[in-house]
């Protein structure tokens, strides 16, 4: 931004008429008022004017992470982690960890892990069995100590 | 008052709207295949919809095959039309409230996504301004208070995307300083593992400085709206090095927010670079034609004074603006 000074006032300039200037600057105003708000109270619910919280979370020293993830056996006998992206199996990683309960109450969700898998990559070898894992990584001062601890959380056999 | 006023819409050359039009509406493509991509496939799988404040408000459809589809097919067409500088304002208000609602589907499903703030903003203002009536748009160096206003408005987003952030930390933390101190990158690499960040977890102060770093920026960034030249640029090299952090680190690119860093650069500049570049160079070409041969070197110099002549035609042009 170097020569030409940007706050110059020049007379070929294209100026807005009273109205038009305040109505802008009340609309910009308003804008941020409704970010603000999203910030302080708001939740993702109020997106665009929701707050920014991704990673804002605060997380303890000695903290359990958890991660989900569906490990799958197939029918070429390999035991594989079922990738969780619109690639992989069609369902993210979120919406699992967002359904969990919904699965450990009724395993029979699971088939549409492998029915989605089997879609996207018919080529591939099947998953037979899925098993729905939380891995438990707990923090000692901040630090992650050892492997984290597998629970296996639902089972399920899938229907060809 | 009327400085407050004056600040939002401090005069910028319309080239620059025309330059923002062009890349934010191809990058709104790019967006609905790379990054909000399964808005489509939401269509296809209604039962997981959980319909956000706005679509409750304003009565969306529940996603369908058929609607998002359309949606699509409409957005493609809009941003094409509106990338080429033609009918900005028509195309620009379908792909406003279109890509909107994309983006409302594709996080209706539980996660929401902070990136796309300033993108959509700037989609919503862009179509306020009025397009250059005659000639190259994207060389057209009249400044207009319509466009400035529309510059600080993405600007202001792209600013708030940051300073909003922080202030989100301060209330995840119970309104304390507690996050940077915290094991939240820690966190955030272990539910997300890849080499970079394995590294780091043998390193907890390491990831201790860049949460003070990151957490420290982001609440004085607003700075940067008020710094100049090559401060304000140091500004955004900051963020953009900060962004490229993030993306080796928890694989969070951002890239709806980079793309809006744009509306601070001078692109107006760009074709009055290029042309002078182009003198010079016929200049130059011009000195090694008369070397080379006399006959030669009159029709370069004849190129080399056509092109001066377009360029004092456009400075022409520039001074009646001046006097009008």
């Amino acid at each position: 931004m170097t020569g030409v000074k940007v706050s110059d006032d020049r007379a070929g300039d294209v100026r807005l008429g009273r109205i038009g200037k305040g109505v802008r600057v009340l609309v910009a105003l308003a804008g941020i008022g409704l970010l603000i708000n999203g910030s302080v109270q708001a939740s993702d619910d109020a997106w665009p004017f929701g707050p920014m919280s991704q990673y804002a979370g605060s997380v303890a020293d000695d903290a359990s992470i958890t991660y989900t993830r569906i490990s799958a056996q197939t029918d070429a006998g390999t035991t594989v982690d079922v990738p969780l992206n619109i690639e992989g199996a069609g369902v993210a990683r979120a919406e699992i960890e967002a359904r969990t309960g919904e699965i450990v109450a009724d395993p029979s969700k699971l088939q549409a892990v492998a029915d989605g898998w089997a879609k996207k990559h018919p080529d591939k070898p099947k998953y037979v069995k899925l098993e729905l894992i939380r891995d438990t990584t707990t923090l000692v001062k901040g630090r992650v100590v050892g492997p984290p601890k597998s629970e296996v959380l639902a089972t399920w056999q899938v229907r060809r | 008052m009327k400085t407050v006023a004056n600040w939002f819409t401090a005069p910028i050359a319309l080239a620059r709207i025309a330059w923002l039009r062009t890349i934010l509406y191809l990058f709104v493509i790019l967006d609905m295949h790379a990054f909000v991509r399964d808005t489509r496939l939401k269509g296809e799988h209604p039962d997981l919809y959980k319909p956000l404040l706005l679509e409750r408000l304003f009565h969306l459809p529940t996603p369908s095959v058929a609607n998002t589809t359309a949606l699509y097919y409409v957005l493609l067409v809009a941003c094409l039309v509106g990338a080429t500088n033609r009918f900005p304002r028509i195309a620009g208000w379908v792909v406003a409230p279109a890509f909107t609602w994309w983006v409302l589907i594709g996080m209706s499903d539980g996660k929401v996504d902070h990136d796309h703030l300033a993108l959509t903003v700037a989609l919503w203002v862009l179509p306020t301004v009025a397009p250059t009536k005659a000639g190259n748009p994207y060389a057209d160096q009249t400044r207009s208070e319509a466009a400035g206003w529309v510059i600080r408005c993405v600007q202001i987003s792209v600013i708030c995307t940051y300073f909003l952030s922080s202030i989100a930390k301060l209330r995840g933390a119970g309104w304390t300083l507690a996050w940077p101190n915290s094991a939240i990158l820690t966190w955030a690499i272990v539910r997300r593992p890849h080499p970079v960040g394995e590294w780091l977890l043998h390193h907890p102060w390491l990831l201790h400085v860049m949460q003070w770093v990151g957490i420290i920026g982001e609440f004085l960034s607003p700075a940067i709206l008020w710094l100049k030249g090559r401060w304000q640029l140091m500004g955004a090299l900051f963020f953009l090095g900060f962004h490229a952090a993030n993306t080796a680190i928890l694989l969070i690119h951002f890239l709806p927010t980079v793309v809006c860093w744009l509306a601070f650069a001078p692109l107006e500049r760009i074709v009055p670079w290029w042309r002078a570049r182009r003198t010079a160079e016929a200049a130059g070409a011009a000195e090694e034609a008369g070397a080379a041969g006399a006959a030669e070197a009159t029709a370069g110099s004849a190129r080399d004074a056509g092109e001066a002549e377009d360029e004092a035609e456009d400075r022409g042009q520039a001074k009646e603006q001046a006097g009008a």
